[in-house]
């Protein structure tokens, strides 16, 4: 393994065959004259964890509001579980728990009433799964506190409580290692660790390469709107035996001297 | 959108509104608090004893056109900006729930909680008026009836005008201001514009007084009402003043439904 960097197993992310849960084809956004996205087509392997790699400012969180259904974009679709988000988002979007850029809550609420409010909107089985998510993410203990108690930690930990009332196929992680500690960072490395071999998909944006390296199985990465890789990160690697921050930087430098 | 889902969500709704602490402590002194107050006064300027029947309509006057309508204004307009204003819009949205669901079940939850003060107040009143009411009659329960349905009236109305009015722009401050402006000051000059004439029959809070029991303030079959607590009634079809209400209630919550669909989450 190259830098000896602990990777998870592998997962059958280089199968042609396997079922995608998240295709997009020609998706593009503008902001006015700027296009935050561009023609990206991205394909992403269906029970893996999968890193979407790019510098700040890059098109990520775009790509992610796109995909939740949060802005609509210009041109190109969108496909998750294999249906077109366009004219289905609300059984699209059922079995997709998202974090984007920071989680937030009503901070007068307690946890527990915060995960209520959204299993309300999502129905009555998501009110069913409050208390095991709250189990799972450690939060049962702190759960009727209100939110403004909370360390950023652990409404990161809510935050992903709040993903899991979805009984999510596809969970969409938004930076989620910001203002983590070094114990917060390995327990959500286990989290995704679990929720990948419960047959999910997590799909991780960040900036922090080394984070996907030890995260993730596959990968993408977009530059300026454009999306400049994909693949199984060993696939992307190659033999060269660089880690995924090396081979990062030298491939954003590149296509950033092209352009 | 079923019941089923229509039921947890107003409750939700609900429950963000009556745990916000600021809202409700400031709605309670705008209904209890000042209806306590103004109980207080009449009785001390009355000998322990209240005039029944305009103290009752005074504290419907209150509740419905004045403070308790405050209240409601309040609480229609956190219930408009509170998903915004704590950044779990965006959340909600992603669920994929239509927008539009987010938006209709604002209304009855701000609504039943700003019932809770606006009708809470009156019932107040009407209590004092039977407690101490001295040698006058008490208030039948015909007018106490009607004075009730007008305070529901004029709180659903006003309360849903917010939510929409809140949900349009988002912001507390600017919805607070232009309601309460609208409501009182400008309103209040419009009044007293008569060479307007019948285009004063728009105004919302003449509408809704249309069906305040009892007659206008300054009027023969009034005199010597108080005309710090005027109750703005004006001469106006119920037909028309029906009409006006229904334009109200509807031009807000179109308005408010669609910028929840269209904004950026």
């Amino acid at each position: 393994m190259p830098g000896g960097r602990e990777r998870p197993d592998a997962v059958p992310v280089t199968t042609s065959a396997a079922p995608f849960i998240i295709e997009t084809r020609g998706l593009t956004k503008r902001f006015g004259a700027r296009t935050a996205v561009a023609d990206v087509n991205l394909t992403v392997p269906a029970g893996c964890a999968f890193g979407f790699l790019g510098h700040n400012g890059a098109g990520k969180t775009t790509v992610i509001r796109l995909l939740t259904g949060l802005t609509e974009p210009d041109a190109g679709t969108i496909r998750v579980g294999g249906r077109p988000l366009a004219g289905h988002r609300e059984e699209v979007l059922a079995r997709v728990g998202a974090i984007i850029e920071e989680p937030r809550f009503h901070h007068h609420l307690t946890g527990r009433e915060n995960l209520w409010v959204i299993a309300a909107v999502r129905g009555q089985l998501a009110q069913r799964r409050i208390e095991p998510a709250l189990d799972r993410v450690g939060l049962a203990d702190r759960a009727g506190d209100r939110v403004g108690t909370y360390s950023q930690g652990m409404r990161q930990r809510l935050g992903i409580a709040r993903c899991l009332l979805a009984d999510p196929q596809l969970v969409i992680l938004d930076e989620p290692m910001n203002g983590l500690d070094p114990g917060g960072i390995l327990e959500l490395r286990r989290l995704i660790a679990d929720l990948v071999a419960e047959g999910r998909t997590v799909f991780l944006s960040s900036h922090l390469i080394d984070e996907i390296e030890k995260t993730c199985h596959a990968a993408a990465v977009i530059d300026q709107g454009r999306l400049i890789a994909q693949g199984p990160i060993a696939a992307l690697l190659g033999d060269g035996g660089s880690s995924l921050e090396d081979w990062f930087l030298a491939l954003t430098s590149r296509v950033g001297a092209r352009s | 959108m079923s019941r089923a889902v229509a039921g947890p969500m107003i409750a939700a709704d609900i429950l963000k509104l009556r745990r916000h602490r600021p809202t409700m402590a400031t709605a309670a002194a705008l209904s209890f608090g000042v209806t306590g107050l103004y109980l207080a006064v009449i009785l001390a300027r009355h000998n322990g004893q209240l005039p029944a029947p305009q103290a009752l309509g005074d504290g419907t006057s209150l509740m419905g056109l004045y403070f308790g309508s405050f209240a409601a204004i309040l609480i229609g307009t956190e219930a408009g900006t509170i998903d915004l204003a704590a950044g779990v819009f965006r959340d909600l949205a992603a669920t994929g729930r239509s927008r539009t669901a987010l938006f209709l079940t604002r209304v009855p939850a701000a609504i039943a909680v700003a019932l809770v003060f606006t009708l809470g107040g009156f019932l107040l009143t009407v209590a004092a008026t039977f407690a101490f009411h001295g040698p006058t009659p008490a208030p039948g329960p015909g007018l106490i009836a009607g004075s009730g349905g007008w305070v529901v009236l004029a709180t659903v109305v006003i309360t849903a005008l917010a939510v929409g009015v809140g949900s349009l722009t988002g912001s507390r401050a600017v919805t607070l201001t232009a309601i309460i402006g609208w409501q009182t000051i400008a309103s209040g000059m419009l009044y007293l514009a008569t060479f307007l004439g019948a285009a004063r029959d728009l105004v919302l809070v003449f509408a809704v007084s249309r069906f305040l029991p009892g007659p206008a303030i300054g009027t023969r079959a009034n005199p010597g009402s108080s005309n710090a607590l005027n109750n703005l009634k004006l001469p106006m079809p119920a037909v028309v003043a029906i009409l006006v209400i229904l334009g109200w209630l509807v031009v807000p919550a179109v308005a408010g439904a669609w910028r929840t669909r269209s904004r950026e989450a």
